[in-house]
């Protein structure tokens, strides 16, 4: 036990040095953090000047010039640096084809932006707004929507004109506010729920479980490299006379189990901190706290014991990543499909994938954070199955570990590698 | 540590080991006695199963069959911190200083702080490798890599110390530091076995030497009895007056000239005394030497015989 220990420390003290680790823990989160912050900040930021953009609209019903200049008008007033100046291109049934034919020329030949044509039938009737463009760049795509907007909004206006509705009164009688309110264990205790509070309560699952996933996967990567690092640079037969090889590959999950730990300890609290400066409610009580310990460890130690094999029959990282394929797979199925767990975590598709052992970390995590209904024999269930997935894990390995860390050249075929695990 | 009935004991006791990987038999039957105390040079070309006996006497594989006994305990994890083994391959982690390498494959040997405090300054001292001692393993030579990498062996001053090739890419002045080194650890009663293929670093070395060739032993004893087995009636000398009669002696087959150097090669069996007692006789004798075969030629000999 104690070079176990000796093992994991060396693992652990050497890891928390190295560069990967320091990028891992600060620099992950602060980029996270530039990107959610700059993004904030750019999206709040107005867009930048540009010419006036021509617009040529033909009204074919003859009636909406009014509406359209007053849209647009009012468009122009905020927006001093991104005029949008109107065009009408008068035409009705009889003459439109030969009016259209002449606004798109026009169109291709720079002289206006867009070309907009109003059906006739669009007041009473299904009649649309078509807008015609040419070889539009990226930078206008917003300035179309605006344009289809500031249309659309002329058209509902006359509409209501057309059969005496009074627009206010309708957005009134539209509005009806509403409230979600979360009672407490005795009368009289009641919290107003915000619209902040009931996205938290989709999203922090689902933040759960991608901190389970990163904490598990990322870091257990860190097995498939250190082993193949030890094995490429032959330091392995030196500790192999020192060591067994079940005591190396214990202490070195023992080690990176520890460093998943640091990671995720400092991500949660960093991430618990932000939120609270911030004012974003996240509801975690002792138990889920205790639960997210036990499934990380277990799912940690069942990954790593995986990587482990792996690394010991690869002689360099590209080799591995053939074999990583299906596993990475595997671990992303949850991810993807996050959103229909946190709709229905009790439902038989997140039962079903809470069974599913190098998943039941992540899909537990999530189902106990967004209910309380997760039934106690179904936590020991999993768990249950968990243990026995990573007993069973650890022994196969170690088998494989023993023979394939010792194997340079050529990677061994499955069938070489079954051969290995019977004559063990 | 060693216990009285140890010395009298042998060191390391092969019997009858065998090891196949797939259908090539890479070792073939192997018994093989170490005294405890002595030099012990494992000596086969390339391929012979140098390497893969010593890693089942280390226990990092298992032999198909035969056994392993080291200090007459038959479970190698009983005795590893008594032994230590520096690979063929040499590695060690490339970014960790060579004290702190020093100090957790020591730690792993089970040596207390304490111990290395003292042990580890000695060893790199012993090397000199002291100046290197905050430097990292990837700032080093080759050739302090390798001295390192025998500190690491050497750290928990074993009883057995098993060395694989570790000569190869040292210059003279090291091969001759790791020499003495090695001849100073048995004068203290360690068993040393190494696998070389410098031959007259084996003949200036060992004790004893094992010829293994294709799995199988070719020749193993002392290396003095070796030689006089091989004795090829081969004789040099310088002599000064009339030499005219020596190629007409009885005993003589054939004799080569080079100024007052004569190379002198006797007929099967024939005593160099006589020839000795014939020359003084009748000519000055400044040198005398009846030549033994070197490791070397006996190696390609033998081994050629094998292969042929």
């Amino acid at each position: 036990m104690s070079k176990i220990l000796k093992v994991a420390r060396r693992e652990y003290i050497e890891s928390v040095k190295s560069k990967t680790f320091i990028i891992s823990v600060f620099m992950a989160p602060l980029i996270m953090v530039a990107i959610i912050f700059f993004s904030a900040k750019i999206a709040q930021t107005k867009p930048g000047a540009r010419p006036p953009l021509k617009i040529a609209v033909t009204d074919l019903t003859g009636r909406l010039a009014d509406e359209i200049d007053a849209s647009f008008d009012a468009h122009n007033k905020k927006s001093d640096s991104r005029q949008m100046i109107v065009q009408h291109a008068a035409g009705d049934a009889n003459s439109f084809d030969k009016q259209s034919a002449i606004q798109k020329d026009k169109l291709r030949e720079g002289k206006i932006d867009s070309y907009v044509v109003i059906d006739s039938n669009i007041v009473t009737g299904d009649g649309k707004i078509s807008l015609y463009t040419y070889k539009t760049e990226a930078s206008n795509v917003d300035s179309l929507w605006i344009i289809e907007k500031l249309c659309r909004d002329a058209v509902i206006k006359h509409r209501y004109q057309t059969r005496n509705f009074d627009k206010e009164l309708i957005d009134e009688l539209q509005s009806v506010p509403t409230q979600q309110i979360e009672i407490g264990e005795a009368q009289g205790q009641e919290k107003v729920k915000s619209e902040v509070e009931s996205f938290a309560s989709m999203v922090v699952p689902f933040g759960f479980m991608l901190l389970m996933y990163i904490g598990i996967f990322a870091n257990g990567q860190q097995m498939l490299t250190s082993v193949i690092e030890e094995k490429s640079s032959r330091v392995i037969e030196v500790l192999l006379s020192a060591v067994d090889s079940f005591q190396l590959m214990a202490g070195k999950i023992l080690g990176l189990t520890g460093i998943g730990l640091t990671v995720i300890a400092l991500w949660a609290f960093a991430a618990y901190s932000a939120a609270q400066w911030k004012g974003f409610p996240i509801d975690v009580n002792g138990w889920l706290f205790f639960y997210f310990v036990v499934y990380f460890i277990l799912g940690f130690i069942l990954l790593c014991s995986i990587m482990a094999g792996i690394g010991s029959v690869c002689n360099t990282l590209r080799d591995a990543q053939n074999l990583m394929g299906p596993i990475t797979l595997i671990y992303i199925v949850p991810l993807m499909s996050w959103f229909k767990l946190v709709q229905s975590p009790q439902g038989t598709y997140a039962t079903a994938l809470s069974y599913v052992p190098p998943m039941t970390p992540l899909v537990m995590i999530l189902r106990l954070a967004a209910s309380a209904e997760v039934p106690i024999i179904e936590i020991f269930a999993t768990l249950a199955l968990l243990v026995v997935s990573v007993i069973v894990v650890i022994w196969i390995s170690a088998k494989v570990f023993h023979t394939g860390i010792l194997m340079y050249g050529k990677r061994p075929r499955l069938r070489e590698v079954f051969r290995w695990l019977r004559k063990s | 540590m060693f216990f009285v009935s140890e010395i009298l004991m042998d060191a390391l006791l092969l019997q009858n080991i065998s090891k196949s990987f797939d259908h090539f038999k890479a070792v073939d039957d192997l018994t093989v006695t170490v005294p405890a105390g002595s030099v012990y040079g494992f000596l086969g070309p390339n391929g012979a199963g140098k390497t893969t006996t010593i890693r089942m006497i280390m226990n990092i594989i298992r032999p198909d069959s035969g056994s392993v006994s080291i200090f007459g305990d038959g479970s190698v994890e009983n005795m590893r911190s008594r032994i230590s083994y520096m690979p063929e391959e040499r590695g060690l982690y490339r970014k960790m200083t060579v004290r702190s390498v020093l100090a957790y494959f020591g730690s792993l040997k089970n040596l207390s702080s304490s111990v290395l405090a003292e042990r580890i300054p000695y060893w790199l001292e012993q090397l000199n490798l002291a100046d290197y001692a905050k430097k990292k393993v990837e700032e080093l030579s080759r050739g302090m890599h390798q001295k390192l990498q025998f500190a690491v062996a050497a750290i928990n001053q074993p009883d057995l110390l098993i060395l694989d090739e570790p000569f190869s890419g040292l210059d003279p002045v090291n091969q001759e530091i790791l020499k003495n080194i090695i001849l100073k650890m048995r004068e203290k009663g360690a068993t040393i076995l190494f696998s070389t293929h410098v031959m007259h670093e084996a003949e200036k070395l060992c004790d004893y030497i094992l010829l293994i060739n294709k799995g199988k032993i070719v020749i193993d004893g002392k290396l003095r009895q070796i030689k006089d087995r091989y004795k090829t009636g081969a004789v040099s000398a310088e002599l000064a007056g009339d030499v005219s009669f020596i190629e007409a002696l009885p005993i003589v087959s054939s004799v080569k000239r080079q100024d007052e150097r004569f190379d002198i090669m006797l007929k099967d069996n024939a005593d160099p005394q006589k020839l000795l007692a014939e020359l003084v006789g009748s000519v000055q004798v400044t040198a005398f030497e009846v030549k033994a075969p070197s490791l070397h030629e006996i190696f390609i000999k033998l081994v050629g015989q094998q292969d042929e």
